[in-house]
């Protein structure tokens, strides 16, 4: 059965209980405090050891009636592609797709070449830095899969692994909901069967048609650029770049073609100039 | 070269109404896309790659001469060889460890061009290893009898395999999520194939020098001059029909350095040596020191080609514009 989850933004109301669930439950280290200045945001965005990242997006504008203000708050996850850009790129086989269909990343499979990390449309994977020789276990997106305290030392001290959400798939092999959607206390963040979940937003936009909240889905069908529909989508009330999601996003591998067929003629150019010249010469 | 419209001027999916524009919004300015990790030894790869396929290349054609290139032959097999067992060292450095090479060797994936490279590469070590054992077993530095074990079909096989290996080091950037890379789907991987042969020609008129090999020289001078000229056009088409996408490598102090280490001191300088070459007979010793000029010129424009294109590739991913609306 595919799950997913349903990203209401609608309802977010920018706690970070998903942030803080994530990390807690896949023993994530803390990144550092930075001050950005922007909104409730210090996060900032997705990484290797930052599965959920809540963006903060104050608008305000000027009217003839006032000053309108608008505040936006939306939790980003990995969106678990139907054709993901990562797990296509992956040379070793480390990125798979599980029985849950999410898209899953071995980490003692991962060599850490990051290829995945240009390969995803969404600026969602990236490596894991190195071993932190203080005793964070900084590479250690493998206490995702495996909580025994051998396989922590085998990896340790070794240059980075890529990192992204699971998903939560050790807590749904046990029948549990993703740490974030059990932590969300709006259901902002919903988590179950994806067709449910479609059926379920899309009735949600009708609701808030019907109140006069214009709102959109974004993933929950096609992205384009030969993505297919996302796994984690989301209903959103402004344009995906205000986000920072991709209003056309590209699937990697779609660019393949096209690169191979010139390098090809340049290939057959060049050969054939070659062989005049050594002949001729 | 014209100059394209800075990050600031760019209009990805800008939204025209009344002839207003209205940008599209962003995320605080903030990258959507992550940068690559890729230092030196990324590039030190691409770049090795590219002149160890365009070896390939040569061993092949310099078959169809007329005259005797037996010795042009034997270097440029010894040195793909070197090349290649050397690239597979220096992605190491990138990785890590050792055995984490090997993880790449568990499955071939052909969407993958990382995954179908690495077994080019595998494969290209074997047939150039094998076509030196060949050269270095009939001039008696390995066991005569070791010189069956390259079989007539394995030349142009290498060749092949060669024309892969320069390849695919293109398609591995252009076939990203990377809007600047993207948007060279076509021009990135013909300009490494380019890049390649011509920096392959370069190195080896050098060590052909270096042998005192001198006949071949000349020969080899034309085709880099055919593989420069044909990187150049390359350049002036890709810069043409990216627009916006590629400002981060034509624009700036990236762009700058392109041109003056790529584009004039790496294609045109050596283009001009050569034609003074071709055109004029210098004495031997002033030959011999234009020759090695002009490689030197050519390989240090190959390496920061793909420099340019490493780093631009990092200055795309921060431009969440770009990354909005990729190319096609």
């Amino acid at each position: 059965m595919a799950t997913g989850f349903f990203t209401d933004t609608t309802l977010c109301i920018g706690c970070k209980a998903c942030e803080v669930a994530c990390k807690q439950w896949n023993e994530l280290p803390s990144d550092g405090f930075e001050f950005t200045g922007n909104s409730y945001d210090n996060t900032s965005e997705l990484s290797g050891t930052t599965w959920r990242h809540v963006a903060f997006i104050e608008q305000m504008t000027l009217e003839e009636d006032g000053l309108h203000d608008r505040w936006l708050m939306s939790s980003d996850v990995c969106k678990h592609c139907t054709n993901a850009g990562c797990l296509e790129a992956c040379p070793t086989g480390a990125i798979i797709r599980n029985e849950f269909d999410s898209v899953f990343i071995q980490p003692d499979v991962c060599n850490g070449c990051g290829y995945c990390v240009v390969s995803c449309p969404f600026g969602v994977v990236d490596l894991i830095e190195k071993f932190d020789p203080q005793g964070h276990h900084y590479n250690l997106a493998s206490l995702v899969t495996s909580r025994r305290e051998e396989e922590r030392t085998a990896l340790a001290g070794h240059g980075g692994v890529a990192g992204k959400c699971t998903l939560c798939y050790d807590r749904q092999t046990l029948g549990f909901t993703p740490a974030c959607a059990k932590a969300c206390p709006t259901e902002s963040i919903q988590f179950g069967n994806v067709e449910e979940l479609r059926e379920r937003a899309r009735e949600r936009v009708e609701t808030l048609a019907g109140r006069g909240v214009s709102a959109q889905l974004y993933g929950a069908d096609d992205v384009g650029g030969g993505i297919g529909p996302l796994n984690a989508f989301f209903l959103l009330t402004d344009r995906p770049e205000a986000y920072n999601l991709p209003a056309q996003p590209v699937l990697p591998s779609t660019r393949q073609r096209a690169g191979y067929t010139s390098a090809a003629i340049a290939v057959l150019g060049l050969a054939i100039a070659g062989w005049v010249i050594f002949r001729n010469a | 070269m014209r100059n394209v419209p800075s990050p600031d001027e760019a209009t990805f999916g800008a939204i025209s109404r009344n002839g207003e524009t209205t940008p599209v919004p962003s995320y605080y300015e903030r990258p959507m896309l992550k940068a690559p990790h890729w230092e030196w030894n990324v590039i030190t790869y691409l770049f090795l790659g590219g002149i160890m396929g365009g070896l390939g290349l040569i061993q092949l054609v310099a078959d169809s001469s007329r005259g005797d290139e037996r010795m042009l032959k034997r270097t440029a097999r010894v040195t793909s060889f070197i090349l290649a067992a050397a690239n597979p060292a220096i992605l190491i450095t990138h990785l890590g460890r050792p055995e984490r090479f090997l993880n790449m060797l568990r499955i071939v994936k052909f969407k993958s061009p990382m995954s179908v490279g690495v077994w080019g590469l595998v494969f290209y070590t074997g047939a150039a290893g094998a076509n030196m054992t060949r050269e270095l077993a009939i001039i008696g530095i390995l066991p005569r009898r070791l010189r069956f074990i390259a079989p007539g079909f394995m030349t142009p096989l290498q060749a092949l395999l060669g024309a892969f290996t320069a390849s695919y080091t293109g398609v591995l950037l252009s076939a990203t999520a990377n809007p600047f890379w993207g948007s060279g789907k076509r021009h990135i991987p013909a300009m490494s194939v380019c890049s390649g042969l011509a920096s392959a020609c370069a190195l080896s008129s050098l060590l052909s020098v270096l042998e005192g090999n001198h006949t071949v020289v000349p020969k080899l001078e034309r085709l880099e001059m055919v593989a420069g000229a044909a990187e150049l056009a390359i350049l002036a088409d890709f810069q043409r029909s990216a627009g916006a996408y590629a400002t981060p490598f034509f624009s700036g102090e990236r762009g700058k350095k392109l041109r003056t280490y790529t584009i004039v001191a790496g294609t045109l300088a050596p283009l001009a040596l050569n034609l003074l070459g071709a055109a004029v007979k210098l004495p031997k010793p002033v030959d011999a020191v234009r020759t090695t000029l002009a490689s030197i010129l050519t390989l240090t424009g190959g390496y920061i080609l793909r420099e340019s294109l490493i780093e631009a590739g990092k200055s795309s991913a921060k431009d969440p514009r770009a990354a909005f609306r990729q190319p096609e």
